[in-house]
């Protein structure tokens, strides 16, 4: 025993504050007693308060100790949570009155424990679940099992209810291989010891002197009781997991820990939970095969489809991994116990990292509120908090980069661990993809997941939402619109936001190539303004709507069949432009009104292998559009390109196909501002688009979009019929709506810019000039020396 | 096969780093008029705002990806994502850092700066040991800032400026369209704050750039995210830049050589893999050593170039020098 060490820098004894966390023998001993009194007082609670309202109880128990806590410090600083769990510290002082028997052989199974979890619990919990959620089922579950804790306590010597018996014993002790905190001595002083007080201290009958070199703390709880007793004992920082990086006896139930839980928790979940809320939770092969035993066995209260789930998720995961190591030993030309139970510790991230995602995600969504107003009940008084996060919080997203932490991080365990094997390099790297089999698997889950509700949507509520989707996808604004009926004045134009919903309608324009398969859509409604400029749209359209698409091919568009305003979509697979026209021909006081309304719409995704083709990619009409207006494409013209203030636009009106002089054309924008030109002999007008968008500078946007009105109007004089029905003259109107950005003169400087590079090579030259010639000085007067 | 050897062994290779960095200068500055792409993944600043660029540099597309939302980014749909890294990795573990020495548009724009600096007669700075240890750690917190900065606006938490914020503060955003006659990246963005803050500090790194490569060999490539970026995946790489420290001397023409200034390549006789994460992997090192067989560089374990007393009497020009004494 020494009373005194220098200890090393990385050792959390010596830290300034978390030392006394850890170190502290008043501090630990109160806390235990704190922490044992809370379960005592959750537990009386539960029994006294048996209502749903007792929030308190399941705070504690659900909200705090499991999973939060546990889960957090798990992977981190390791067994802390048993350290301070109130079966060890209350169960320390019984073993020390009880008889101090030995455990008989059979009881002596760590399997025991890891059974009770997987099947006593999680098997239930899927079978009924809500079961324990009551504050009564809490309460009797945990009494139930602190007195068997207590009876095996009472009757076995070395804490052997921790080792073998309690539920969770061996799962903390296999995954707090992955934390960075560890539990050692000093080697220094304890070559010389002969005492070994540490041991003795142990109430579990550990040597903490052996930890180091077994590289292992076997069953070590972080009581912290050894490190009173001696001050050779260390308590360090260590890189993550290290210890699985090099040789370690194995234990197979570790393994299997991993296994099991993995199964039993993240992968049921992913199917019963996950896949489980999904429009396709109906198809899935647990709940076709609890469809199909419904007809043979009654199942009664069980919930079949979840206990299936279960089952599968076992049988999945647990093949997962054998067929993975059986191929892997194979290839190594290893025997399987070897091969599978060395490299089964790769496995250990998985569950936990994924896990604490849950966790936290879930105390930000509803656990702190659960947690702070349980307390509050418990303790009598009322309390009403805010939860910190609601799910539209996109860093709460954030959690969800642990999952891939986990996956790199069992990959990094597996290849150090595969390195270790005596075999030829060729083997190792063939070996390596199977041996990651359930990896491979558990990243396969997760992404099969999203596909699932990418592909089938999320139900609507429960697992029954198919049936309830059609109802919805009536808009409820239908029934509240007053629709107008354009005059024959009233010019009809496109516009890509729903007049009676005023929301931005997805387009695919910004998409990055991120979901390839998918098909950007474009959605445009035609409007027209009425004497206060407000947008209508219409509720029937008679006209004829055409699509030019991207290949230049002509096809006929439809409207939406839904009520509401009625909307033009068409699908956009190519780059290029689509070019969407509304044709409407009236005859009216003995003229023939030929309305057109033309969209154009650039699709650009980003794509490496676009390329763009001038021939395509030039202004064209179409022979069912009699007048249309054509933007005249600059020379230098990219997927790039977009409309700026101070431009120049050319736009060219077309009658037939061919160019027609004299058109009036009208640019008018959203700011009121209009101007109006006839058409050259080419019948192409150009106006300057002006600025005039002058926002305080903080609100500034340069992606602003000064949004106008082309309006070109016609006038023929041609006598003609159609259906009997004389007209005198044609007037032919044709509308395109576009936008255009302040231009990058508003808030961009060369001159700035220019300064400030000068300024720096300028300045610092001058620095490193002065720099220089300083160090020069001393040099001179040596040399000036010399030649004397 | 000794031959062809002794011919690699002995070759000047200060000419052929010249002829292969203009080649590779005018690929990826000039591909783009000769029709060349070569995607963009290419672990080397061959700098996307370039119009005509043959080959995008991977943090362009990197940190558009990453500025995705985040639950896009965490779903399947990243698998384009990983599809990038994956280019990125191919690409760069063939060569290692190689790509930095031979290939690198504005590594070699820096070489081009030293050498009208030694025309000029002015005599190079250096950095004092301390000096070095700390400046070198800047490169780690830049590819914070490429990996970070994005993630951040996916996650809401920044603004749209920020997406490519490594970009707007890069002076290679500024040189490299210069070769194209595109100097509109030259200017302040004085539309919101930040966007003012981040193309400052780009046209005060440029400044410092051109001053700072001007006095100091390859003085960028010290805060260069991309070699922090590298050295991470460098232990998988192909190509390996060896050291047998049993044949070394320690006599310090390596690190006299070594335009990043990097000790351990002379101090450091243990370990056998010598690229750090400064290095540039200019193979001047090898070249410059009088050791047989002290440096090598390996591609899959058989020696690629390595140190020879021949060699180094060769580019030493020894025997003109023993003629002069006669």
């Amino acid at each position: 025993m020494v009373n005194f060490i220098k200890r090393d820098k990385n050792d959390i004894y010596a830290k300034p504050i978390i030392g006394f966390f850890f170190k502290n023998q008043n501090f630990l001993l109160s806390l235990k007693i704190a922490v044992s009194a809370l379960f005592v007082y959750a537990l009386y609670f539960g029994f006294a308060h048996t209502l749903k309202e007792n929030t308190f109880t399941t705070a504690v128990f659900w909200g705090i100790f499991w999973s939060l806590f546990m889960v957090t410090t798990l992977p981190t600083f390791g067994r802390i949570f048993c350290g301070i769990c109130p079966h060890g510290f209350m169960g320390k002082y019984i073993t020390k009155y009880g008889l101090k028997k030995t455990m008989p052989k059979w009881m002596q199974n760590r399997y025991i424990g890891v059974m009770l979890l997987v099947f006593g619990w999680w098997g239930v919990y899927y079978m009924f679940p809500g079961l324990f959620r009551t504050p009564q089922g809490t309460a009797i579950l945990f009494t139930v099992m602190t007195l068997i804790a207590f009876v095996i306590y009472f009757l076995y010597k070395d804490m052997s209810y921790c080792k073998y018996i309690c539920p969770i014993g061996t799962f903390t002790r296999a995954y707090s291989k992955l934390s960075f905190t560890w539990l050692g001595t000093y080697k220094s002083a304890c070559d010389e010891c002969r005492t070994f007080e540490c041991a003795t201290a142990c109430p579990y009958n550990l040597k903490p002197f052996t930890f180091d070199n077994r590289n292992s703390m076997t069953d070590c709880t972080l009581c912290m009781d050894c490190s009173s007793a001696c001050e050779a004992v260390s308590f360090k920082f260590k890189k993550p997991s290290f210890s699985l990086f090099s040789k370690l006896q194995v234990l197979k139930v570790e393994v299997w820990a991993f296994i099991l839980i993995l199964a039993s928790i993240s992968v049921s979940m992913s199917f019963h939970h996950g896949i489980g809320r999904s429009n396709a939770a109906d198809i899935m092969i647990w709940s076709k095969t609890a469809e199909f035993l419904k007809n043979y066995i009654d199942f009664g209260s069980i919930d079949a489809v979840g206990l299936f789930a279960f089952i599968y998720a076992l049988i999945f995961t647990i093949s997962a991994a054998l067929i993975g190591m059986f191929i892997a030993a194979k290839i190594l030309k290893k025997d399987f116990n070897t091969t599978f139970y060395d490299l089964g510790y790769s496995y250990a991230p998985l569950f936990i990292l994924g896990s604490i995602a849950h966790s936290l995600e879930t105390f930000f969504l509803k656990g702190y509120e659960h947690i702070a107003e349980g307390f509050a009940y418990g303790f009598g008084f009322t309390l009403d908090v805010a939860p910190l996060a609601n799910r539209n919080d996109s860093w709460l997203h954030l959690f969800g980069l642990l999952k891939w932490v986990a996956i790199v991080w069992a990959l990094i365990i597996l290849y150090k661990r595969v390195k270790l094997l005596n075999v030829p390099k060729l083997r190792k790297i063939v070996a390596f993809p199977f041996a990651a089999s359930l990896i491979i698997f558990f990243l396969s889950i997760d992404i099969y997941t999203g596909y699932i509700f990418k592909t089938y949507g999320k139900a609507s509520s429960g697992n029954h939402g198919v049936g309830e989707k059609l109802f919805q996808s009536v808009p409820a604004e239908a029934a509240t619109i007053v629709f107008k009926e354009p005059a024959a004045k009233d010019s009809i134009y496109f516009s890509d936001t729903n007049p009676s919903a005023e929301k931005k309608a997805y387009n695919g324009e910004h998409s990055h190539g991120g979901a390839g398969d998918r098909v950007a859509v474009k959605e445009l409604w035609p409007v027209f303004e009425d004497a206060m400029g407000k947008k209508n749209c219409l509720s029937a359209i008679s006209a004829e709507l055409y699509l030019l698409d991207a290949n230049l091919s002509t096809m006929q568009a439809t409207a939406s069949k839904s009520a509401g305003c009625k909307s033009v979509s068409f699908k956009m697979p190519d780059n290029g432009y689509y070019n969407l026209f509304y044709v409407d021909k009236k005859i009216q006081d003995n003229t023939l009104h030929v309305k057109t309304a033309k969209y154009e719409f650039m699709r650009f995704n980003h794509s490496n292998d676009a390329v763009y083709n001038k021939e395509k990619m030039a202004a064209h009409t179409i022979a069912e559009a009699p007048f249309d207006i054509l933007r005249v494409r600059e020379e230098d013209e990219t997927f790039y390109h977009n409309l700026y203030s101070g431009e120049n636009l050319r736009v060219q009106a077309v009658l037939n196909t061919k160019p027609i002089e004299g058109a009036t054309i009208t640019l008018s924008t959203k700011t009121g501002w209009s101007k109006s030109l006839k058409t050259d002999k080419e019948g192409v007008a150009t106006f300057a688009l002006i600025e005039d968008y002058f926002p305080k500078w903080n609100e500034f946007n340069k992606r602003y979009k000064n949004e106008f009105l082309l309006h070109a109007s016609y006038v023929k004089e041609e006598k003609g019929s159609v259906n009997d029905v004389t007209y005198e003259k044609i007037k032919y109107d044709v509308t395109y709506p576009s936008y255009y950005h302040p231009n990058s003169a508003r808030y961009r400087s060369y001159a700035y810019g220019l300064s400030a590079a000068l300024f720096t090579i300028i300045v610092t030259g001058f620095a490193i000039y002065m720099h220089r010639a300083r160090r020069k000085i001393p040099f001179k007067e040596v040399s000036f020396h010399e030649k004397d | 096969m000794k031959r062809i050897r002794d011919f690699i062994n002995n070759a000047d290779i200060r000419r052929f780093r010249f002829w292969l960095q203009l080649l590779f200068f005018v690929l990826f500055i000039y591909g783009g008029y000769f029709a060349v792409n070569l995607g963009n993944s290419i672990p080397v600043f061959s700098c996307g705002y370039d119009k005509a660029v043959g080959g995008m540099c991977y943090f362009l597309p990197l940190q558009h990806q990453l500025a995705r939302p985040l639950d896009v980014l965490l779903s399947a749909a990243s698998i384009s994502v990983l599809i990038g890294f994956v280019t990125f990795l191919l690409w760069f573990i063939v060569f290692n850092k190689a790509w930095c020495g031979y290939a690198c548009p504005l590594g070699t724009m820096q070489d081009w700066i030293t050498g009208l600096r030694k025309k000029m007669g002015i005599r190079y700075s250096t950095y004092t040991q301390p000096q070095f240890d700390t400046l070198k750690k800047i490169k780690y917190i830049m590819l914070a800032i490429v990996i970070l900065a994005p993630m951040g606006v996916g996650m809401g938490l920044l603004g749209g400026e920020w997406r490519t914020a490594f970009c707007e503060i890069c002076p290679s955003r500024m040189i490299t369209p210069l070769f194209v006659g595109d100097v509109s990246q030259w200017s302040l963005d004085f539309s919101t704050k930040t966007a003012m803050i981040l193309t400052t500090l780009g046209l005060i790194f440029t400044g410092l750039f051109l001053i700072g490569s001007f006095f100091k060999k390859r003085f960028f490539c010290f805060f260069c995210p991309m070699s922090a970026m590298h050295y991470i995946f460098s232990d998988g790489a192909l190509l390996k830049l060896k050291k047998d420290g049993d044949k070394c001397t320690k006599c310090g023409d390596c690190y006299n050589v070594c335009d990043m200034q990097i000790k351990d390549i002379a101090d450091d006789v243990k370990s056998t893999n010598i690229l750090r994460d400064d290095c540039i992997f200019c193979m001047k090192c090898v070249a410059a050593c009088p050791e047989d067989d002290a440096l090598h560089v390996d591609i899959l374990n058989m020696k690629l170039f390595t140190s020879t007393k021949g060699g180094f009497a060769k580019r030493m020009e020894m025997d003109r020098l023993e003629k002069k004494d006669d």
